[in-house]
C-alpha cells in the first residue's frame, strides 16, 4: 500500500458551551491516499465538518484537545498559524455547502478565483487572472474571460460552486476538501458538480474527501468510506462492502430507512426509533445504543472501539465484533 | 366533515369524481423596478398546468427549484390568488373565494411545511399552535379543546404532555410533527406537503413519511406532496408530476415513470438521483443535462426544456407541446419523445 | 373525528416523545428574563430607574415627612442657601427647597418621558402594524407620512407648538410624541415585514385566522422585543428632549417643577450656587445613563446573538 498523504491520528475536538464541553470529534483516526475520493458520512451534529475544519485547523471556537492531522511528514495541529496559511488553499483546499457565502460579493470572481496564485505563489494580477480565467473555463464556466469580470451575484448557484471548485483548484493542491458541496444544489446541478469533482480527480490526481449526508452521493463517488455518529467513526470500509454487508447497525439501519429509487414494490420504509443523540448528554457505552436494535447488555456500559470486522471493514459494535451477522424483519 | 364552501357547480359531487381539477392554472408574479416601480415583466411561476388529483391518492410533484411547485401547491390551496385557470375541489371552483367562503374552505385543506423551524410561531405553545385551528374555527372550546389537542399530539406520535412547551424546545422531527398536528387539527380531507422531509435529518425521514402514511390511510386522506427528491416521491406517491419551469413536462405512476420515463427532462432528473448502491451507481449511464434552468421572466418559446434538451429540434422553438397521453394515465409535453 | 381507538394502532416510536422532558417549560420571556437578571449592571440600572418612579409617585409623602417643604413655597429670607441644614441640598432664588423641587420635578420629568412613550408607541406600532402588514398603498401613504413627520425639523415644531399652546406636562408629552410615533412606526414596519415573510404567518393563514389574529397573536408577540428595547432606550431620548425644552423656558413652565427647568437660568447662578446647577443635572445625567444602559441590557436579554 501507499504512503498515505493525510494521515488523522485520534482527533479530538470540543466546543465549550453553557452546558459543559461538548466533543464533537471524539477519537477519530483515518488516512486518506494519494488521488483517492473518501467519503464521510453521517448526520448534523456527527462531527463530520468539524473534522474537516480541524483539519484545516479552522475549527474554531472549537479546541483541537488531542490527537495528530500527519501531512506530509508533519502534524498539522503543531504547526504555526503562519505555516497553516502557507498549506490552505495551497496544499490543502477546502469548498463549501454554501458557495455563496463563501465568495466576496464586492470583488470580481475573476479576481477572487487568482486570489490563492498571488498570495502562494507570488504572481503578478496579469499573470495570476489569465490562470485563473483558464482554470475557470476547465471547471466548465462558459465564455470564462467574460464570466472572470462579474460578480458572484450574478452566477447561478451551481455555477457558484463551480467558481469555488476553480479557487481550490488554481494552486494545484493535493487535497480538495469537499463539505457537502452539493447539498444546496438541485439534483441536475449536483450531477453536474459531481461529474466536475469526479473529473477533478482524474485529471489533476487531487485527493479528495468528499462530506455528506446523501449515502447515494458516496456511493456512486467513493470507493471508501467512513461513517460517523455522535463524534466517532463507528463504520469504515471499501463503499461495496460497507453497503452491501454493513458492519455497524447505525449504518445497516440507516440504509434500509431511505426510500430508494429503484425499489420495485412499495414497501413501508423501516425507520430508526428515536432521535440523533444530543451531544450535550451522550448515552452512556455505545451513543447509538438507544436506536439500535441489536443491542446487547455490554452496548450501554461500554464504548466499543473501531475494529476489524470481517475482511475490509472496521466496525465499533460490540455484536457485529462477536461475529453476530445484523439480519432483520 | 364539514360541509362544503361552496355550492356544487352542476351536480353533486360524490368521491368518485376528482377531489381537485386544476385547468389551464396560471400564477404569475409582477416584477416592478425604478423609482415609480413600474411593472417590467411577469415570473410565470405557473404558466398554464392541468392537473387532477382523485379522493385517497397522493400525487408527487416534483421539479428543482424555481419550477413552480411550491407555487402550485400554495394556489390550490388558496394561499395565493390564481391570475388564470380554473380550480375546482369537491366540484366547485374555488378559483376566486374570498372573504367568509374562503375561510370555511380552510377547514377542508391543510399545508405542511418545510422548514419546521420557520412554521412555528416561536412565541407560541405548542399547545396553542395545535389549538388555533380549533379556536380559528370554534370546532371546541375549554375540556373538550384540551381533550383534542392531547389527541391529536399522541396521534403524531407526541407526548401530550408537551402542550405547554415552545417549539424551540423540540428537535427538527418533533417539531415538524406539531406541523402535522395543526394541519390535522381542522379535520382536513386535502393537505398539500411542501418539501416536508427535506429539512430533517436523514434517520428521522422516515419517520415522517411513515406517519404520513398512516394517517393517510386512518385518516382517508388526500396528499399534494411536493420534493425535490424523486426517490421520496416514488416512494410516497400513487401518480407523479414532473414540472419544469412553471408547466407540468410529464405524470405518470412511479413505477411507469422511473421504468420507462417519456420526456427527456424526466429522464435526465431520474438519471441525476443518486441511488444509494456502489454497484447500481457504477453501472449506471449518466445523462448530465447541460447549463441551468432558463429565467421564469422570459421562458424560452415553445418548449421551455429546449434549451437544456438533449433531443431539442427546430419545432420545438416554435411550439408548445401539449401533454399527450401514453396509455395507462402516462402523460407527456414533448415532440420527440423517448420511447 | 380522530377518536382514542385509532390512537393506539398508531405506533409510537418511546424515544421520539421524550428528549424534552427533563427541562421544565421555557417561554421566550422567561428566558429572556434569566438571562437579564444574570446582567448586574443592567439590573443595577433597571433598579435605580424603578427608585425614581417610586420617588415620583411618593412625592407628597416624601415633601411632607423627609423635607417638610411645599415645592412651590417660597420664602425670600432663605434664598441660595447652600446645602445643609433645613434645606438638604439648598434653595434656589425664590429661597425654595431644592430637594423637595427634584422630588416633585421627577414627578414631571418622568411622568411626561412615560406619557411620550406610551403615546409614540401606540400610535407609533399601529401605523407600523397597518403599513407592514397590508403593504401596498396603505404602505405607501402611511410611510410617505412618516417621512413627512421625520423630514419636520423637531425644534422649529416643538417652539412653535409651545408658543400656540401653553406646554403643560401632557400637552408637552403629547408635542413630542407627535414626532417620536414616526421612529417606532418605521421600526414596527420593518420587523413585520421580516416576520411576515416566516412560515408560520403562512401556515396561519392556511388555518383560514383573520387578520385581527394574525396581527395581534402572531406579529405583535413578535414584534414586541423589539418595542421594549425601543421604549427603554427611548424615555431617556425624551427626557434630555424635555430638559432641553424647559432649559429654554419652551417645555414645562415654571412655578412647575421640573428637572429641566430647574436648570434655566442656571448659567447666571453657577458661580455662586452651585448646587442648583449640579443636583438637576445629575439627577438627568444618572437617569438618561441608566435608561440607557438598561435598554441595552434589555436588548441583549431578547436577542443573545447581537452580544
Amino acid at each position: 500500500m501507499t504512503q498515505p498523504l493525510l494521515e488523522v491520528q485520534d482527533l479530538h475536538t470540543v466546543f465549550s458551551t453553557k452546558e459543559g464541553w461538548v466533543k464533537a470529534v471524539d477519537g477519530v483516526s483515518f488516512e486518506l491516499h494519494p488521488g483517492e475520493t473518501l467519503g464521510i458520512v453521517g448526520e448534523s451534529g456527527c462531527g463530520k465538518s468539524v473534522t474537516a475544519l480541524s483539519i484545516m485547523r479552522l475549527q474554531r471556537p472549537g479546541l483541537i484537545k488531542s490527537g495528530r492531522v500527519m501531512f506530509k511528514g508533519e502534524d498539522l495541529t503543531k504547526a504555526t498559524e503562519a505555516e497553516m496559511r502557507e498549506v490552505r488553499g495551497r496544499e490543502i483546499a477546502m469548498i463549501f455547502q454554501d458557495p455563496m457565502t463563501s465568495l466576496n460579493p464586492v470583488f470580481r470572481t475573476g479576481w477572487q478565483v487568482a486570489e490563492p496564485l498571488r498570495l502562494h505563489h507570488g504572481w503578478n494580477a496579469k499573470k495570476s487572472l489569465t490562470s485563473a480565467i483558464n482554470m475557470l473555463g476547465k471547471v466548465g464556466i462558459p465564455s470564462a474571460v467574460d464570466r472572470a469580470e462579474d460578480y458572484p451575484h450574478q452566477f447561478s448557484g451551481g455555477m457558484r460552486q463551480r467558481v469555488m471548485i476553480a479557487m481550490g483548484l488554481t494552486t494545484t493542491p493535493e487535497v480538495l476538501i469537499a463539505d457537502e458541496p452539493t447539498t444546496a444544489l438541485d439534483v441536475t446541478i449536483q450531477a453536474q458538480i459531481l461529474d466536475l469533482l469526479r473529473h477533478v480527480n482524474q485529471e489533476f490526481g487531487t485527493a479528495t474527501i468528499l462530506i455528506t449526508h446523501n449515502l447515494g452521493v458516496v456511493a456512486g463517488m467513493c470507493k471508501r468510506i467512513i461513517v460517523m455518529y455522535a463524534g466517532r467513526i463507528v463504520e469504515a470500509g471499501p463503499t461495496t462492502d460497507v453497503f452491501a454487508h454493513p458492519k455497524h447497525p447505525y449504518t445497516w439501519a440507516l440504509l434500509r430507512s431511505i426510500p430508494r429509487l429503484d425499489a420495485e414494490r412499495h414497501e413501508p420504509l423501516k425507520p430508526i426509533d428515536g432521535l440523533p443523540p444530543n451531544l450535550v448528554d451522550l448515552p452512556s457505552g455505545c451513543a447509538f445504543h438507544p436506536r439500535c436494535a441489536f443491542k446487547i447488555e455490554k452496548c450501554s456500559r461500554d464504548v466499543p472501539a473501531l475494529q476489524r470486522v470481517g475482511d475490509t471493514q472496521l466496525s465499533a459494535c460490540w455484536v457485529t465484533q462477536a461475529g453476530t451477522e445484523l439480519k432483520g424483519a | 366533515m364539514p360541509e362544503s364552501a361552496v355550492k356544487p357547480l352542476s351536480r353533486a359531487w360524490t368521491t368518485a369524481d376528482p377531489l381537485l381539477e386544476v385547468s389551464d392554472l396560471k400564477v404569475w408574479f409582477s416584477v416592478s423596478s425604478g423609482v415609480l416601480q413600474r411593472v417590467v415583466g411577469h415570473v410565470h411561476a405557473v404558466d398554464g398546468v392541468d392537473l387532477e388529483i382523485k379522493t385517497g391518492e397522493t400525487v408527487g410533484l416534483v421539479g428543482e427549484s424555481g419550477c413552480g411547485k411550491s407555487t402550485l401547491g400554495r394556489a390550490v390551496i388558496r394561499l395565493l390568488e390564481p391570475t388564470g385557470g380554473k380550480i375546482l375541489f369537491k366540484g366547485s371552483d374555488i378559483s376566486h373565494l374570498r372573504g367568509e367562503r374562503l375561510r370555511a374552505l380552510r377547514r377542508d385543506m391543510a399545508m405542511i411545511f418545510q422548514d419546521p423551524y420557520a412554521s412555528l410561531d416561536p412565541r407560541q405553545t405548542v399547545g396553542d399552535i395545535v389549538g388555533e385551528p380549533i379556536d380559528v374555527h370554534h370546532l371546541a372550546k375549554g375540556k373538550e379543546r384540551q381533550d383534542r389537542i392531547q389527541e391529536l399530539l399522541r396521534v403524531v406520535g407526541l407526548n401530550p404532555r408537551f402542550v405547554d412547551r415552545y417549539p424551540h424546545e423540540f428537535s427538527g422531527g418533533q417539531r415538524q410533527r406539531i406541523g402535522i398536528a395543526r394541519a390535522l387539527a381542522v379535520e382536513p380531507s386535502f393537505i398539500v406537503c411542501d418539501e416536508p422531509i427535506s429539512a430533517l435529518d436523514v434517520s428521522i425521514q422516515a419517520q415522517i413519511i411513515n406517519l404520513l402514511e398512516r394517517l393517510q390511510s386512518k385518516f382517508n386522506l388526500t396528499y399534494l406532496f411536493i420534493a425535490h427528491d424523486l426517490s421520496v416521491v416514488k416512494h410516497i406517491s400513487n401518480r407523479i408530476a414532473v414540472m419544469y419551469l412553471g408547466k407540468i413536462m410529464e405524470v405518470a405512476g412511479g413505477s411507469q415513470l422511473y421504468r420507462r420515463p417519456r420526456h427527456p427532462y424526466t429522464a435526465s432528473l431520474l438519471s441525476a438521483i443518486p441511488i444509494p448502491d456502489p454497484v447500481i451507481e457504477l453501472r449506471r449511464e449518466r445523462t448530465i443535462l447541460q447549463g441551468d434552468v432558463a429565467s421564469p421572466i422570459n421562458p424560452p418559446s415553445g418548449c421551455r426544456f429546449r434549451t437544456r434538451c438533449p433531443r431539442a429540434q427546430e419545432h420545438c422553438a416554435e411550439e408548445v407541446p401539449p401533454l399527450e397521453s401514453y396509455g395507462d394515465e402516462h402523460r407527456a409535453a414533448c415532440f420527440y419523445p423517448l420511447d | 373525528m380522530i377518536g382514542p381507538s385509532r390512537v393506539a394502532e398508531l405506533d409510537m416510536p418511546g424515544a421520539a416523545i421524550e428528549g424534552a422532558s427533563t427541562r421544565p417549560a421555557q417561554s421566550y420571556w422567561n428566558e429572556s428574563w434569566e438571562r437579564l437578571r444574570a446582567n448586574r449592571i443592567g439590573m443595577a440600572a433597571g433598579i435605580l430607574i424603578l427608585i425614581f418612579a417610586l420617588i415620583a409617585i411618593l412625592a407628597p409623602v416624601f415633601s411632607a415627612v423627609l423635607t417638610h417643604f411645599q415645592p412651590q413655597t417660597i420664602d425670600l429670607s432663605q434664598t441660595f442657601s447652600p446645602p445643609g441644614g433645613k434645606h438638604l441640598l439648598g434653595t434656589d432664588e425664590l429661597g425654595r427647597d431644592t430637594l423637595t423641587r427634584l422630588i416633585w420635578g421627577a414627578r414631571v420629568t418622568l411622568g411626561v418621558a412615560l406619557l411620550t412613550v406610551a403615546v409614540s408607541l401606540t400610535v407609533g406600532t399601529a401605523v407600523g402594524m397597518m403599513a407592514g402588514y397590508y403593504g401596498g398603498w396603505l404602505d405607501d401613504l402611511l410611510m410617505r407620512l412618516v417621512d413627512t413627520v421625520l423630514a419636520i425639523p423637531a425644534i422649529f415644531l416643538f417652539i412653535l407648538m409651545s408658543i400656540l399652546f401653553r406646554p403643560t406636562p401632557v400637552s408637552l408629552a403629547l408635542i413630542i410624541a407627535s414626532v417620536g410615533w414616526g421612529q417606532v412606526a418605521r421600526l414596527v414596519r420593518g420587523e413585520v415585514l421580516s416576520v411576515k415573510q416566516r412560515d408560520f404567518i403562512l401556515a396561519t393563514r392556511s388555518i383560514g385566522a383573520r387578520h385581527l389574529r394574525l396581527m395581534l397573536r402572531h406579529l405583535l408577540p413578535n414584534v414586541l422585543p423589539v418595542l421594549i428595547v425601543a421604549a427603554s432606550l427611548g424615555v431617556g431620548q425624551i427626557i434630555l428632549i424635555e430638559a432641553a425644552l424647559d432649559f429654554l423656558g419652551l417645555g414645562i413652565q415654571p412655578p412647575t417643577p421640573s428637572w429641566g427647568n430647574q436648570l434655566t437660568n442656571a448659567e447666571s447662578y453657577f458661580f455662586h450656587s452651585i448646587w442648583l446647577v449640579n443636583f438637576p443635572g445629575l439627577l438627568i445625567f444618572v437617569t438618561v445613563l441608566a435608561s440607557n444602559v438598561f435598554g441595552n441590557a434589555i436588548r441583549d436579554a431578547f436577542d443573545p446573538r447581537l452580544k
